[in-house]
């Protein structure tokens, strides 16, 4: 089973521990063996053989033995606790490593919720496993083993009446198990589900209550609430068909003592006291029965868990450093050439069809060009967000597939389109990509931004702490904020994606102004709609339909007399 | 406002509050059939069982040594009949105790959810989303076994201990009492341990709630992460959260297990006392005839371990409530969240929207102790105007459409349609009539078909078509594979900021409004595209009031009317041409873009 082997390889690493809580198991199910016999010597030896004298250190023993039982539970409680505690923190820790090293198409392809679902559902199961049906098991497994062992040694026959029903009961937990981890892998599915529906409406609750959908959301939510329950129930469905089976041959243990036990010990030379130490093992053979199939569920449960949790960590991230390690270290200066470039998203059209260029260091790029002409995807090929399906992007004459990602995104700094904030202050905002900068920095790059005079204006100031996605500002206020976390980083390459889209226009001369002095010397690449945006670019490319259908410097453009200039004249109107 | 993130705690609340439990047995109402007959069943059923050492007894006093063979066989197939029945009980209680469960947890969930979409916007920005949704999720389903079989359980075992303590004094009643004396101790133990298990769970779940919050942001915030190679801090904060969630972990647990060694010692003393006095009352029995025989000693003894059992699950139980009660605090909390923004006692439908508005003195600040952001405004708009709300970032133009939607209520003042108070109206009556476009276009995760139509869900495919061609959104939507059927999710990926944009926008118009907001709704688009789309909206527009809230001059000129908002209020107001005569605000403002127009014009 792939799952167990997976998860022996966490379990692995906490050897001792594992050996110290299985060795207290152990010793918990031999001192479980214990009473029974102390019960016989009792009956047999001080109430029927009538050696009172021999009562106070039974009963002694009755409580030593209590005692250490108890402080072995105790210590195997805490440490399988601490073991499983430990498991599911690395397991948590891998898929944390795991997603930041996956790609930006990954997350286009999965819901953040159902992603939500394997930190947080899936490892309730992992816990659960690790932390109380592992030792579960092989405790259950042990005292039925040492009991039937004890059993034998009080009267072979009836041991032999009493343990031919196991195989009956393999036979049924094995069935048991097989069924009931489809219904748990279907469970899984539904959580992630479910999970996904509360997210999204969580997180588009502007939407819903602007279109006063509430109602709908409600409908959607109990479907998939239902349909949970529903999924559930089939679980219980089968634990009706077998729980109820292996109770009854548990129960039949008894009906065995009773009847094989009565009448061995009328004619089989069964002692009463005997018969009584073997009553007193019925528990130890039962309970596991009885606890077998929940012990099984519970397996299945976590194997159901598994199978999503490895599937995520076995994802390979498509972006990574290249083979054997010898990616350039050399800081960048911030040439970018483009070669021949043609890209789309999975089985998609192309979105980009040839792109070539080759820009210096220094140079300031504008991108124009129509909704979906391929703007946002050129630019985010540079910083390798994705890879190019033909050609090449080079930075400094090096392929950025040569690089480590993490080394390229040092260098290459952008402000996206879509703004995203986190919950966290504003100077934690800002500082995002290099947080142990002095605050004096912060400030700097805010006032590049222009975004120093809201935030002082602010009760709080910088340590005004913003909901998240930004919520509290104004879509102007927060694309400034992501303009200043860019900024900061003072990169060898600058990226704004439409990033003043929804600042004033005042403002935006004024950024532009601050940029150019305070960072003459980065590459800047500006996607922007805005002519004055743009018109002080070195170069401008205008994208249409996947290809770079012209360039040049604004003057040029615009005696060029093409789609430039058509954008021009429409917004100069009046 | 008082914002929490992910490494704040959220407050603990002080005592262990009893009401909570009723209120939560409160969702057990609607089904007290079932669970009567479930109880009946499970009382006659722990009963039987307990006639087992009876049974025992009989086999050891009387079968054996009167070699009785009749006898023994007799009770053996007693015994099994009973063993056969408690089986086929055991199916009937899972079947009836887990759809109740179920039942339950369901509409726990479907309460809380339910709720949520009453909460106004204040809600959700006070708080990581992530916090929210494990509530809904992950905290309801943690009270499932509670539900499902704990309390059964409980009462189960309150009644065995009965019954058992009842078999006991029949048995014999000095050895009942003598192991009866293990209880108060018990007792004190118990509640040493719940008053120092109530905080630990509290604060484990409110660390549990921090880390939910931060892998919530932190996959939804990837892209930024990655793309400001920020993995190894988020990997150190990650760790941190992770950490500190193990410890208070590991604290609560410990507490946890202390419990088992004490109940069992004392079952053990209690073992212990009772053969002490049992073989003491043999002898003493033996002298004077009668009293206590071998069965009866084996039978108590026998019960006494019976009698431990159930204790043992009560207090099982007691550490399960004690951990629910953190989750269920959190749950009533939310439940019991008064929506700030909601209908008033009395309000009426709002009749079929003319267009007409009006902001009667309005002011307004998100909270009570931060700055005021509009103060005063007052203006009025006639049916079918199209107003453009101009003016820097941050000064209170998202705030006033949200203050006409009522997303927020004002501190002050009144806002009229068609001199309608909108607060004596229903909400959804109220928003229904009116298409909002949001700066933030949430795309949701389906077809963009469904996405469009959530503006209006009865809406024909042809109705969603024609509203995509007014927005020019048709032509690149048809460009791609599937067209309308293609699969879009939560942020949209795969779609341009902009052609967001155009699926609200078609959104907003199928939605077939009287007053149309548009907040930056173009602000990703293109010049051309936009141009060719406010000439095709030009008479979908026709008598319908909007507004608009731009930077770029062209989208903002063809309004009838231009307010300018600054200094919490609006500073400037009328047509272009008025405006630029005034040579104010907007005039420093279009000379902004239009600066050096002439030079090269």
């Amino acid at each position: 089973m792939d799952q167990f082997k997976w998860i022996g390889g966490y379990l692995r690493r906490h050897k001792g521990y594992l050996a110290l809580g299985f060795a207290c198991v152990t010793a918990f199910s031999i001192f479980c063996m214990v009473p029974p016999v102390l019960a016989r010597a009792i009956v047999d030896g001080v109430i029927i053989g009538g050696d009172r004298k021999g009562l106070p250190t039974l009963l002694a023993l009755i409580m030593a033995v209590s005692v250490t039982r108890q402080a072995v539970g105790f210590t195997r409680g805490v440490v399988f606790e601490h073991i499983s505690q430990s498991v599911v923190y690395r397991i948590r820790m891998d898929i944390y490593d795991k997603l930041q090293s996956l790609e930006f198409a990954f997350f286009d392809r999965n819901r953040t919720g159902d992603l939500m679902a394997r930190l947080t559902g899936d490892m309730e199961a992992v816990r659960h496993f690790v932390g109380g049906v592992l030792h579960s098991i092989y405790e259950r497994a042990s005292i039925f083993i040492f009991a039937t062992v004890m059993v034998f040694t009080v009267h072979v026959p009836i041991a032999l009446c009493l343990v031919g029903l196991t195989p009956i009961i393999a036979f049924m937990t094995y069935r048991f198990a097989r069924e009931v981890r489809l219904t748990f892998l279907a469970v899984r599915e539904q959580f992630s589900r479910l999970n996904s529906t509360v997210q999204e409406s969580v997180s588009g609750n502007k939407v819903v209550k602007a279109f006063a959908q509430e109602g709908f959301e409600i409908a959607k939510h109990d479907a998939e609430n239902a349909e949970y329950m529903e999924r559930n129930l089939d679980t219980i469905r089968v634990w009706q068909r077998y729980i109820p089976i292996l109770d009854i041959m548990a129960g039949s243990l008894t009906v065995i003592v009773i009847l094989a036990g009565g009448l061995f010990s009328i004619y089989g030379g069964l002692t009463l006291g005997g018969l009584i130490m073997v009553n007193g093992y019925l528990w130890a053979l039962n309970d596991p029965m009885r606890m077998a199939g929940w012990l099984i569920s519970d397996t299945q449960r976590f194997v159901a868990s598994c199978v999503k949790i490895m599937g995520l960590l076995e994802t390979d991230p498509a972006i990574a450093g290249p083979a054997g390690g010898s990616a350039p270290t050399a800081p960048m200066r911030g040439a970018v050439e483009f070669r021949g470039v043609r890209f789309a998203y999975g089985e998609g059209a192309e979105v980009l069809r040839g792109i070539d260029f080759k820009v210096p260091a220094g140079c300031k790029v504008a991108v124009m060009g129509a909704t979906g002409s391929g703007k946002s995807t050129f630019v985010s090929l540079i910083s390798r967000f994705y890879d190019c399906t033909a050609g090449e992007v080079l930075i400094d004459g090096v392929d950025v597939r040569d690089r480590e990602p993490v080394a390229l995104r040092e260098s290459v700094s952008t402000a996206m389109q879509d703004v995203f904030l986190f919950s966290d202050t504003i100077e934690g905002n800002i500082a995002y990509g290099v947080p142990d900068v002095p605050f004096a920095e912060v400030v700097a790059a805010a006032k590049v931004a222009c975004a120093h005079g809201f935030i002082e204006a602010m009760p709080e100031g910088y340590d005004t702490i913003i909901g998240e996605r930004g919520v509290g500002l104004s879509g102007g206020q927060r694309q400034r904020i992501a303009l200043a976390r860019a900024v900061i980083k003072a990169p060898s390459i600058l990226i704004l994606d439409d990033t003043t889209s929804s600042v004033d226009m005042e403002t935006e001369v004024e950024v532009q102004r601050n940029l150019k002095s305070a960072y003459g010397d980065m590459t800047v690449f500006i996607v922007a709609h805005r002519i004055s945006s743009v018109r002080d670019a070195d170069v401008i490319f205008v994208l249409d339909d996947g290809l770079i259908a012209e360039r040049g410097t604004h003057e040029e453009l615009l005696d060029a007399g093409g789609l430039y200039r058509e954008i021009y004249d429409q917004q100069m109107v009046g | 406002m008082a914002r929490n993130k992910y490494d704040v705690d959220e407050d603990l609340t002080g005592r262990f509050d009893r009401r909570k439990l009723v209120r939560m047995l409160g969702y057990l109402r609607p089904h007290r059939r079932r669970l009567a007959l479930v109880m009946a069943f499970m009382l006659c059923v722990s009963f039987i069982g307990l006639l087992g050492p009876l049974l025992l007894r009989h086999v050891l006093d009387v079968a054996i040594p009167g070699r009785q063979v009749g006898a023994i066989v007799a009770i053996a197939l007693a015994y099994l009949a009973i063993t056969v029945a408690g089986g086929a009980f055991a199916r009937v209680r899972l079947r009836n105790m887990a759809y109740i469960g179920q039942d339950v947890i369901r509409s726990i969930r479907k309460h809380i959810f339910d709720h949520l979409q009453t909460l106004p916007f204040a809600y959700y920005d006070g708080r990581p989303h992530g916090k929210i949704i494990v509530r809904v999720v992950n905290y309801v389903n943690s009270l499932s076994d509670l539900l499902s079989n704990g309390i059964l359980n409980l009462i189960n075992d309150f009644l065995s201990l009965v019954f058992i303590v009842c078999f006991m004094l029949y048995v014999d009643v000095t050895l009942t009492l003598i192991c009866m004396a293990g209880f108060p101790p018990l007792v004190a133990a118990v509640m040493l341990v719940k008053n120092m298990q109530r905080k630990r769970s509290q604060r484990m779940s409110a660390k549990l709630s921090n880390l939910n919050a931060y892998i919530h942001e932190s996959i939804a915030g990837m892209r930024v992460t990655q793309s400001f190679a920020r993995e190894g801090c988020n990997a150190g904060i990650f760790d941190g959260l992770n950490l500190t969630y193990r410890k208070y972990w590991m604290m609560f647990v410990r507490g946890q297990y202390v419990m088992y060694p004490i109940i069992d010692l004392l079952s053990n003393a209690s073992v212990v006392l009772v053969y002490s006095f049992g073989v003491w009352g043999l002898d003493a029995g033996a002298a004077v005839g009668g009293g206590i025989t071998v069965g009866v000693l084996i039978a108590i003894l026998n019960y006494v371990w019976r009698f431990w059992q159930p204790i043992t699950n009560i207090g099982n139980f007691y550490n399960q409530i004690i951990n629910a009660m953190a989750y269920l605090e959190r749950i009533f909390e939310t439940i019991d969240e008064e929506p700030a923004v909601r209908d008033l006692p009395g309000a009426s439908e709002m009749p079929p929207i003319k267009g007409e508005v009006e902001f009667r003195g309005v002011t307004f600040g998100y909270d009570a102790d931060s700055p005021l952001v509009l103060e005063d405004v007052r203006f009025s708009v006639g049916v079918g105007e199209s107003v453009a709300l101009v003016g820097p970032t941050g000064a209170g133009k998202t705030t006033i459409i949200s203050l006409l939607c009522r997303f927020y209520d004002l501190t002050g003042g009144s806002v009229l349609i068609d001199g309608v108070d909108i607060r004596s109206v229903r909400l959804g009556s109220l928003r229904r009539q009116m298409g909002v476009m949001l700066q933030d276009t949430f795309i949701f995760t389906g077809t963009v078909m469904d996405n469009i139509r959530y503006g209006r869900l009865d809406a024909t495919d042809d109705e969603v078509v024609a509203a995509a061609k007014a927005v020019k959104a048709h032509g690149f939507i048809s460009r791609v594979e599937d067209g309308y059927e293609t699969q879009v999710n939560e942020r949209g990926s795969r779609l341009s900021v902009g052609q967001r944009q155009l699926i609200s926008f078609a959104r907003a118009l199928l939605a077939d409004p009287r007053i149309l907001i548009l907040d930056e709704a173009t602000s990703s688009i293109d010049t051309r595209t936009e141009l060719e789309l406010q000439e095709g909206l030009a008479s979908l527009l026709k008598g319908r009031t909007s507004f608009i809230i731009a930077h770029r001059l062209s989208t903002i000129k063809g309004a009838s009317r231009i307010m300018f908002v600054a200094d919490r209020g609006i500073v400037e107001s009328g047509s272009h041409g008025e405006l630029m005569a005034l040579r104010g605000s907007y005039f420093a403002m279009h000379s902004a873009q239009y600066g050096d127009k002439k030079n090269n014009g």
